[in-house]
């Protein structure tokens, strides 16, 4: 698939192409950098200086370099979309190259933080069990009972929670064993039918 | 096991004929394990027409102390022997030693059924649900196309009529990771149960 501009984004784009290779690079940086960390409008004035352009020229310059890099990472285009995609902006073979390299290479990186950005559930951590007999209680001496404590961590977003549970050896058997049914249905046919055909 | 002054003065008046006849006496042991196992016996001899000749205040000591007796040594696991050598102190017949000890044992497993219930634990996992998604898409990100879970464990926590839900979601490592985990956990707990 290939991605569509709006004209003002065309045009913001086509500021890139009369730049040096040095210049684009450093505007690649600043794009990456702002995607990361967010943007810090104070660079503009600088890099306005320094080109002799006008501060919003810069900043369009970089928003539409931030909007392709993110743009091409969520729709994961290949090397062949994304040239083509660029292709009508009227770029130097030198600076399309340069541009594919810099998506190429930071695409897994801005997909990692599009997907933190994303709707996310409360996901498994870290598991650790302990096996216990439980011998006595203040109401009852002389027990055996077998117990299982388990220290769950689950993180939601950057949160990491805490919860202890305990099971007895039978619910322990029974809770693995469907837990592996669960892990045996992504290998059966039906779930490889559609994953194969969802792509 | 060892019981307050008190109580072993109404044990020694339980089995004092002059107070308990040795008819009510079978029967009074049988109300007082009623009373502690059915919560619905709690009040069984006060109303119970057979105990209307004896003095209520007698009868309120000699019940008190015969509960205390078969709490304690059904959380202290008593054998006959150990109970015999108490009632013996408190000058029971041995007649009545060995209705105490027939209506105690055949009652003992079910009262320390109860008695093991009274402690404290975590939320205690009963069963699980999952589910399985596959993750396509979102607004920010397009082609993830991967494998996601949902696991719901269901807990019993102590007086709580319902089941508690603990829910997470696992990608298909992570639920590898869990179940290698309980398995590892089952293992050990076989290697164990087996020794």
């Amino acid at each position: 698939m290939l991605l569509i501009f709006e004209d003002s984004q065309k045009d913001h784009l086509s500021f890139l192409a009369d730049l040096d290779a040095e210049v684009l690079k450093e505007f690649g940086k600043i794009s990456l950098n702002f995607i990361r960390k967010g943007a810090n409008t104070k660079i503009f004035q600088g890099a306005a200086q320094k080109l002799g352009v006008p501060v919003d020229t810069v900043q369009h310059g970089v928003e539409a370099l931030m909007y392709l890099l993110t743009e091409s990472s969520k729709y994961l285009l290949n090397e062949i979309d994304f040239q083509d995609s660029i292709m009508t902006l009227g770029f130097g073979d030198e600076t399309r190259s340069s541009l594919l390299a810099l998506y190429l290479e930071h695409r897994r990186e801005i997909r990692d933080i599009l997907n933190e950005m994303s709707l996310d559930l409360p996901h498994y951590h870290n598991l650790e069990w302990r096996f216990d007999v439980q011998l006595a209680s203040r109401s009852l001496r002389h027990q055996v009972s077998p117990s299982i404590l388990m220290k769950l961590q689950t993180m939601d977003g950057d949160k990491k929670e805490m919860k202890m549970l305990q099971t007895d050896p039978v619910n322990l058997v029974h809770i693995t064993r469907v837990l592996e049914e669960a892990l045996q249905e992504m290998k059966s046919g039906y779930c490889r039918r559609i994953t194969r055909n969802i792509k | 096991m060892e019981l307050a002054a008190t109580v072993l003065e109404n044990i020694v008046l339980a089995g004092d004929s002059a107070h308990i006849s040795d008819k009510l006496f079978g029967q009074l042991v049988t109300c007082a394990c009623q009373g502690i196992v059915f919560e619905e016996n709690r009040n069984v001899v006060g109303d119970n027409p057979a105990f209307k000749d004896v003095d209520k205040a007698i009868l309120k000591a000699v019940y008190g102390g015969l509960v205390s007796l078969i709490v304690e040594a059904a959380k202290h696991d008593s054998n006959e022997q150990n109970i015999s050598t108490i009632l013996e102190e408190c000058k029971f017949t041995s007649d009545r030693i060995n209705e105490f000890n027939k209506i105690f044992l055949s009652q003992k497993p079910h009262l320390q059924l109860l008695l093991g219930k009274i402690s404290s634990s975590f939320p205690h996992i009963v069963d699980v649900d999952w589910r399985l998604d596959y993750y396509i898409k979102n607004n920010n990100l397009e082609k993830i196309d991967s494998a996601v879970y949902l696991v719901n464990l269901k807990t019993e926590i102590p007086d709580e009529k319902e089941l508690q839900d603990v829910q997470f979601s696992c990608t298909l490592e992570q639920l590898q990771d869990l179940v290698g985990k309980l398995k590892d956990a089952t293992k050990c707990m076989e290697k164990i149960a087996q020794v």
